[in-house]
């Protein structure tokens, strides 16, 4: 139980357009991340799902039962709030128990989930207290744990992370993938944060202007995107662009001219390419020092030291954005000073005039390492 | 200067010495135009009779005494019941006041519906006109419901002209009640009317009390021109009307008059006094993340 479908779903508000044509299958115990800039669709999509919003138009589909016109509770499905929305007036226990309150459960039975609930999130000594006396964090499992009392399929979290501080949202991150493994729940999760979307989902969805822009797990998301979109919203700083042009296509990849270089980039060819201009995709962290197979001068402007790693940002001709490149440590680079830098083919991404990928010849399989065997 | 600065002071709370002595200055000034009346009208019941119309007119009052205070409830037997009648008059205008505005009041804050802004507008433009504007026409309502000479002669027309503001007064405060509440009430399967009841009125709480208190005090010394328009039996006359015995065909017992008017304010600033206490504001701490 828990499987979600969603097919071709539109929501307009007005003449505005906010979500587009939207279809997805969500497998049973999958936690899936729907992630996008501000104003992509993401919340209302998640909204829609709840219950809160009218579909425009399309299915949603819980267990093989359109649910459209059922309300949240009918839906088997819970929702954590943003901004949590706790009742103020009600004490921490009487804010878990409220769903079990609305539908008139036993008292023993009230006391039994909710202390369990209590128990699950850390909060058993904090029962009687009012939210207001409460951290974030601690509000934020009450919200939780208002969610899981009630034994829904499908838990929908809106952003529920963005109003704590970094080491508690770091904190927050672990439990909930934690409490994901416990309860073998469907969870859909909307954040815009990038982190939080590669650090806990089982397979992102990457939306854009209403669109889905990609599916899939975290990695393939990093090592394979789709289109420039995806390339340039999953990694962070944001993989640099680079202007080529197409000189010949074989078996082994595509060859380009970049900077009078001649490339052999390992993607998957197509026709008609031959003669066009690409984007070159690569990654800051995929930049070294020094000679390598592909080679350009830069002059650093910004170099910004982070112990753990060091990060430059140069100014090319004709073009808006910085080439950004991350080295790790603390490495010897100096504003204003040209520098040598070199990456590989084998890391390189091809994207077409219309912003498509030509898909990489990766091995995924082979970029996620095995466990290691600790030898006894 | 030790009182109003110290260390813990904030620098933008620091005053000179000659800006805190100006703020005084204006509170006084602000304050003695406010209460003079009181404070002459309370001199007043205290003085005897004859002291009110001497030359040189003394404003302090020589061998004053409560005594006033004792002889008008002889003078005026029927003065408590005068007192129970405002209080019972405002009571009830003040309950049917609440019963009509606190759904009415979300509904406006909560919904969006057409014609909606109309209407606010509508009740906005009935407070413009004061009862006494309206008091012919009242008058022939009331006669032909056959109100005329009841307490609901005073009652209704009194919650009526009260309505509007109170909608408005609720309505603000309803809508900072975050709107997420109804949503996560709505996901946990509460109906409208179990969101409005566990969810809403407790957290409108404060907002109530305050709408309570402004429409009881409001009902309390609104009445005078209903009272006087659409009643003339004696056993149902609040206080402003039941003033009028202490006027005299001769003359006016002024001290005794001034002694009933603090008397019938008094269990008006009794109750507020402790209605007050409920006044706690910060009820939707930790509702969400502000």
């Amino acid at each position: 139980m828990g499987q979600l479908t969603l097919k071709d779903i539109v929501k307009r508000f007005g003449a505005i357009e906010v979500v587009k044509s939207v279809s997805l299958d969500v497998n049973e115990g999958e936690f899936i991340v729907f992630v996008g800039p501000s104003g992509c669709g993401k919340s209302t999509l998640l909204r829609m799902i709840a219950g809160l919003e009218h579909t425009t138009s399309g299915d949603i589909v819980i267990d093989g039962k359109r649910v459209n016109d059922l309300a949240p509770v009918k839906r088997g499905i819970a929702m954590v709030f943003q901004s949590y929305a706790l009742y103020p007036h009600m004490s921490v226990f009487e804010n878990i128990a409220f769903p079990l309150r609305v539908e008139k459960a036993p008292e023993a039975s009230i006391r039994e989930k909710v202390e369990a609930a209590a128990k699950i999130l850390h909060l058993d000594q904090r029962l009687e207290q009012k939210p207001g006396m409460l951290s974030g964090g601690q509000r934020q499992r009450v919200a939780i744990g208002r969610a899981i009392v009630r034994e829904p399929e499908i838990f929908l979290f809106d952003e529920p992370l963005s109003n704590l501080d970094a080491a508690l949202r770091a904190d927050m991150r672990i439990e909930l993938t934690r409490l994901h493994k416990q309860l073998g729940a469907t969870m859909i999760y909307v954040t815009h944060d990038q982190v939080e979307a590669m650090t806990m989902a089982d397979r992102i969805v990457v939306l854009h202007a209403g669109y889905i822009s990609q599916v899939g797990p975290p990695l393939e998301l990093y090592h394979k995107p789709q289109n420039t979109f995806v390339a340039g919203f999953i990694g962070n700083p944001r993989m640099n662009m680079l202007p080529v042009t197409c000189t010949g296509v074989t078996d082994q990849g595509v060859e380009v001219d970049f900077n009078g270089q001649t490339l052999l980039i390992p993607v998957a060819g197509r026709d008609g390419i031959v003669g066009s201009a690409l984007s070159l995709g690569i990654r800051p962290e995929h930049i070294e020092i020094g000679p390598g197979e592909a080679v350009m001068t830069i002059t650093p402007t910004v170099v910004e030291r982070l112990g753990q790693q060091t990060i430059g940002y140069a100014a090319l001709d004709g073009q808006d954005e910085n080439f950004c490149l991350v080295l790790p440590g603390s490495r010897g680079i100096a504003e204003e000073q040209p520098l040598q830098v070199s990456f590989s083919t084998a890391d390189c991404h091809l994207f077409d005039a219309g912003g498509q990928a030509l898909e990489r010849q990766v091995d995924l399989a082979a970029m996620s390492l095995p466990p290691v065997a600790v030898p006894a | 200067m030790a009182l109003f600065r110290n260390d813990d002071t904030p620098m933008i709370d620091r005053y000179r010495w000659w800006e805190i002595i100006g703020i005084y200055a204006g509170i006084f000034v602000f304050l003695f135009f406010m209460l003079s009346p009181f404070i002459e009208g309370f001199l007043v019941s205290l003085k005897p009779l004859s002291q009110l119309f001497s030359t040189p007119y003394s404003f302090w009052p020589e061998n004053g005494s409560f005594k006033a205070y004792f002889t008008m409830w002889e003078s005026v037997p029927g003065f408590a019941r005068y007192i129970f009648n405002s209080f019972l008059i405002s009571t009830i205008a003040t309950v049917i006041v609440l019963l009509l505005v606190v759904p009415a009041a979300y509904a406006f804050a909560r919904f969006s519906f057409r014609g909606m802004g109309l209407v606010l507008a509508a009740f906005l433009a009935v407070s413009m006109f004061s009862g006494a504007v309206l008091l012919i026409p009242l008058f022939r309502l009331m006669r032909t419901l056959g109100m005329l000479n009841t307490y609901w002669a005073m009652i209704v027309p009194g919650a009526a002209f009260l309505i509007p503001a109170a909608i408005w007064l609720l309505r603000t405060y309803m809508m900072r009640i975050p709107k997420e509440l109804n949503e996560a009430a709505y996901m946990d399967g509460a109906s409208q009317f179990y969101t409005f009841r566990r969810v809403i009125l407790p957290i409108a709480r404060p907002g109530i009390i305050v709408v309570a208190i402004m429409t009881f005090i409001g009902a309390y010394s609104q009445q005078f021109v209903f009272a006087l328009t659409f009643n003339s039996k004696t056993e149902y006359m609040p206080l402003p009307i039941g003033l009028f015995a202490y006027f005299g065909k001769q003359e006016v017992i002024w001290n005794e008059l001034m002694a009933a008017s603090f008397v019938g304010i008094a269990p008006a600033l009794i109750l507020i006094f402790f209605l007050q206490r409920y006044l706690v504001g910060g009820l939707t701490a930790g509702a969400v993340k502000q």
